[in-house]
């Protein structure tokens, strides 16, 4: 397959085969062209040259439609579900079962849901409003779409991405399933520890063409991790902590009715702490307490040893502090704007007088920041939007490098990001505690906890569990996050 | 490049078309007529294309403009000072702008309902203090803003390009302006940066509601009467000319020097179908059809950018 976009070769030569009921893995990091070979697949865009055979025959699917009508589905990243339908009613879009006169058959619709949901035993209801599921009950409604419509070969698009470890082994469970009645799979993904437990096969993608093709038996992790980034690369990055200097925040008895209780933690400059626990657990709500967002009902909070009072992002960032969000695009991104206006959000006072800006002042800081973080833009004017999802983060943690914060709340900073600037994050981080700053990170992957932590705090259901120290396991991590936590709510 | 040049080459071709096609098109007389039509449209267009840019909308300035001209005729003929009159007019515009910045950011409503709401209610308030009667007897110095001239150039050209100069710098130059386009982008992630988005939205308003204010001055000193029914329908006109010069109603794009391309576009239009004896019925449909092209063809043209 090939395929450009105006300049940019997106896919140079990139080839796929895939058998009956096997999961293949497609691997590569971002830009490497998996998602216009999906895209293509699913008949959402042409491709220049190539050919594309379904069940022996060669087919070209000029739209959606008629690759789902031959039996392709796929299962998005972000959520392309109707949020105010219900349950069912997502499930059957586009095909509910008619009643005479062109009505839609709703009491036939529920029912064919309930019994789908039964057969496969998700936590879900039929009649819920998709509104009020998290993203790992939308995406299990997806998968149902996709089974509904009798698909034999299904793409999942980084569908453990958003959700917790327990989340995602119920998804690769269902992923089991369904290779085991026959249907095949294609699973593209990042996190390099589902790579083991689920494929059958995988192919990596670099630069649009196809590099490597093997049985999952037949390879090693490292293998895949070189053919990915092209270039020999330490496995596993892990950062050497150093003795923790002084005092940067303090957090003491925060309280916020329903979502946190009684939240105690300290952060050294110099510290890298971590922050476990399963989705729900309260960990993205405890940044946002601590950064202002939502006001708390009680507790306080020490910035370097003095008390500050905390009301709006304003004040923390006044403070020295520092938020990367969990959704980029939705928190952390003005996406329409350049990436100058992007990193300079944080810090204008400092380029500019009387309220005017200075111009050359803001192009240095910029090109210092860009420079530093090895940002990969064509130019300080190229819409933040269109640049990778790895210099995206590196944008938004530029903004806070040119404010000077001196705390720094990463949630989730990998998330999406393919694995050279995953590294690339990770020693920012321990550049940033060297350089004095204190660094908590949210994460839901406990292999990131280990490489980066220096100490780990686990939270469940809005209490701090316990706290390990950055040589512990993941098994002990999930021990003190599951504890008692019984089976988690997919609502 | 050239599909971002478009506007203004429609407007050079429109120009140098009508110039053409009728003789009384490019005459000092006729030029300053457009000039002085349009001025009024074309100053609240540039309050409006802040408010668009930071994400918001105001469907108030037609009743807004009203209620400062009126006020300030109300002022200046009762023998206050033409300066005062001025005065009031303006601030009289700054508080009907605050009114719907804080209505936006503290009740969380959408601007569209809010401005909708006060566009009903500050007409009223017109109609009341009025009792739906213009008012007329003001000192003659007062028609200088609108209708004086100096070096025969109209002098509500020099307002409406000090105007333009005023809000240009504001939105390019300084960090209001900055936050404006950030607010408008995504007002999360501003928030998140730590700015107080809360403030500069209902700075922008204000800002906006000043030159809604000045326009309603101009209004007045024009026709040398308060009118309580004045300026219905001038809030669509001023979004079309944002939106022509390639603002997005979804906020965080836009451009004094666009606005004011599409504003001209509009006036020509309309002045050369007067002028070309084109009925004011087809002149409607025919500026609604550009509006419609316009946004189109930007559009298309950010679709490909984005491809």
């Amino acid at each position: 397959m090939q395929k450009r976009f105006g300049g940019v070769v997106a896919l140079r030569d990139g080839n796929l085969e895939v058998r009956r009921g096997e999961v293949h893995l497609l691997l590569g990091e971002n830009g490497a062209g998996k998602s216009t070979l999906m895209r293509i697949l699913a008949g959402m865009q042409q491709p220049d040259a190539g050919t594309l055979e379904w069940q022996g025959r060669p087919v070209s699917f000029a739209n959606p439609a008629e690759s789902q009508h031959a039996g392709v589905a796929m299962v998005h990243q972000e959520s392309l579900l109707a949020p105010h339908l219900t349950v069912a009613e997502n499930i059957y879009l586009g095909r509910e079962p008619a009643a005479p006169f062109g009505l839609v058959h709703r009491r036939r619709t529920l029912e064919d849901a309930r019994r789908l949901i039964e057969q496969h035993h998700f936590p879900l209801q039929a009649d819920w409003v998709v509104q009020r599921l998290g993203p790992a009950g939308r995406q299990l409604v997806e998968i149902l779409r996709a089974i509904a419509h009798g698909s034999s070969l299904l793409i999942f698009d980084e569908p453990t991405s958003s959700l917790s470890d327990a989340e995602s082994r119920e998804v690769f469970r269902i992923v089991r399933a369904m290779r085991d009645r026959g249907t095949s799979i294609i699973y593209i993904t990042h996190r390099m520890e589902e790579l083991r437990e689920l494929g059958d096969r995988v192919t990596v993608l670099r630069d649009g063409e196809t590099v490597f093709t093997a049985g999952m038996g037949e390879t090693t992790t490292a293998d895949l991790i070189r053919h990915m980034v092209g270039r020999p690369l330490e496995a596993v990055y892990q950062r050497e902590p150093l003795p923790p200097g002084a005092e940067m925040l303090r957090v003491d008895g925060l309280e916020r009715r329903g979502v946190l209780r009684g939240i105690s933690l300290k952060l050294h400059a110099g510290e890298v702490v971590g922050l476990a626990g399963l989705i729900g657990a309260g960990r993205t709500e405890l940044c946002r307490a601590i950064f202002g967002i939502d006001p708390i009902d009680a507790g306080s909070i020490w910035v370097k040893g003095h008390p500050v009072r905390i009301r709006s992002p304003r004040d923390a960032v006044r403070a020295g502090m520092a938020l990367i969000p969990e959704d980029r695009q939705k928190n952390g991104l003005a996406v329409g704007l350049p990436v100058a206006q992007n990193m300079l959000l944080a810090s204008l006072e400092r380029v500019s007088s009387f309220g005017f800006l200075n111009h050359a002042k803001e192009h240095d800081v910029v090109s210092a920041q860009a420079a530093r973080l090895n940002l990969k833009s064509s130019s300080p004017r190229q819409i933040a939007g269109k640049l990778s999802g790895g210099n995206q983060q590196k944008v938004v943690i530029g903004r806070w490098l040119a404010r000077g914060a001196s705390i720094f709340l990463f949630d989730e900073p990998a998330r999406g990001i393919d694995i050279g600037a995953k590294i690339e994050v990770f020693r920012l981080m321990d550049e940033l505690a060297r350089g004095g700053a204190a660094v908590l990170m949210v994460s839901s992957e406990l292999q990131e906890l280990l490489q980066v932590a220096d100490r780990i705090l686990v939270m469940r259901q809005g209490r701090i569990a316990a706290e390990l120290p950055g040589r512990t396991t993941q098994e002990e991590i999930l021990r003190h996050a599951a504890l008692n936590g019984g089976p988690e709510q997919v609502q | 490049m050239i599909q971002r040049l478009l506007p203004f080459l429609t407007l050079i071709a429109l120009f140098a078309g009508l110039s053409l096609a009728t003789p009384h098109f490019l005459t000092v007389v006729n030029l300053a007529a457009v000039i002085r039509q349009t001025a009024v449209i074309n100053i609240i267009a540039l309050g409006m294309t802040m408010v668009i840019i930071a994400g918001g909308i105001d469907l108030s300035v037609g009743s807004i403009m009203a209620l400062c001209g009126l006020l300030g005729a109300m002022t200046v003929g009762q023998g206050q000072p033409i300066l005062v009159g001025l005065a009031v007019g303006l601030l009289t515009g700054v508080a009907c702008g605050l009114v719907n910045g804080l209505l936006v950011t503290k009740l969380r409503i959408n601007p569209f309902i809010v401005t909708l709401g006060t566009l009903g209610i500050y007409r009223g308030v017109c109609l009341i203090i009025s009792g739906g009667l213009p008012i007329q007897n003001m000192p003659k110095g007062f028609a200088f803003l609108g209708e004086g001239a100096i070096l025969h150039i109209p002098f509500v050209l020099y307002v409406l390009f000090a105007c333009a100069a005023g809000v240009h710098m504001l939105l390019e130059h300084t960090r209001m302006g900055r936050y404006a386009f950030a607010i408008g982008s995504n007002a999360e992630a501003a928030f998140y940066a730590g700015i107080p988005v809360s403030f500069h939205v209902t700075a922008i308003y204000a800002a906006g509601g000043l030159l809604t204010g000045l326009a309603g001055m101009v209004e007045t000193s024009r026709l040398m009467t308060g009118q309580p029914t004045a300026g219905q329908g001038y809030e669509l006109q001023a979004i079309a000319a944002v939106v022509i010069g390639g603002g997005s109603l979804r906020g965080g794009e836009g451009s004094v020097v666009g606005t004011l391309i599409g504003a001209y576009i509009m006036g020509l239009l309309s002045n050369g179908s007067d002028l070309l004896g084109i009925s004011p019925y087809l002149q409607q449909a025919i500026i609604g059809a550009v509006i419609i092209l316009a946004v189109v063809l930007d559009e298309l043209r950010k679709r490909r950018m984005a491809a």
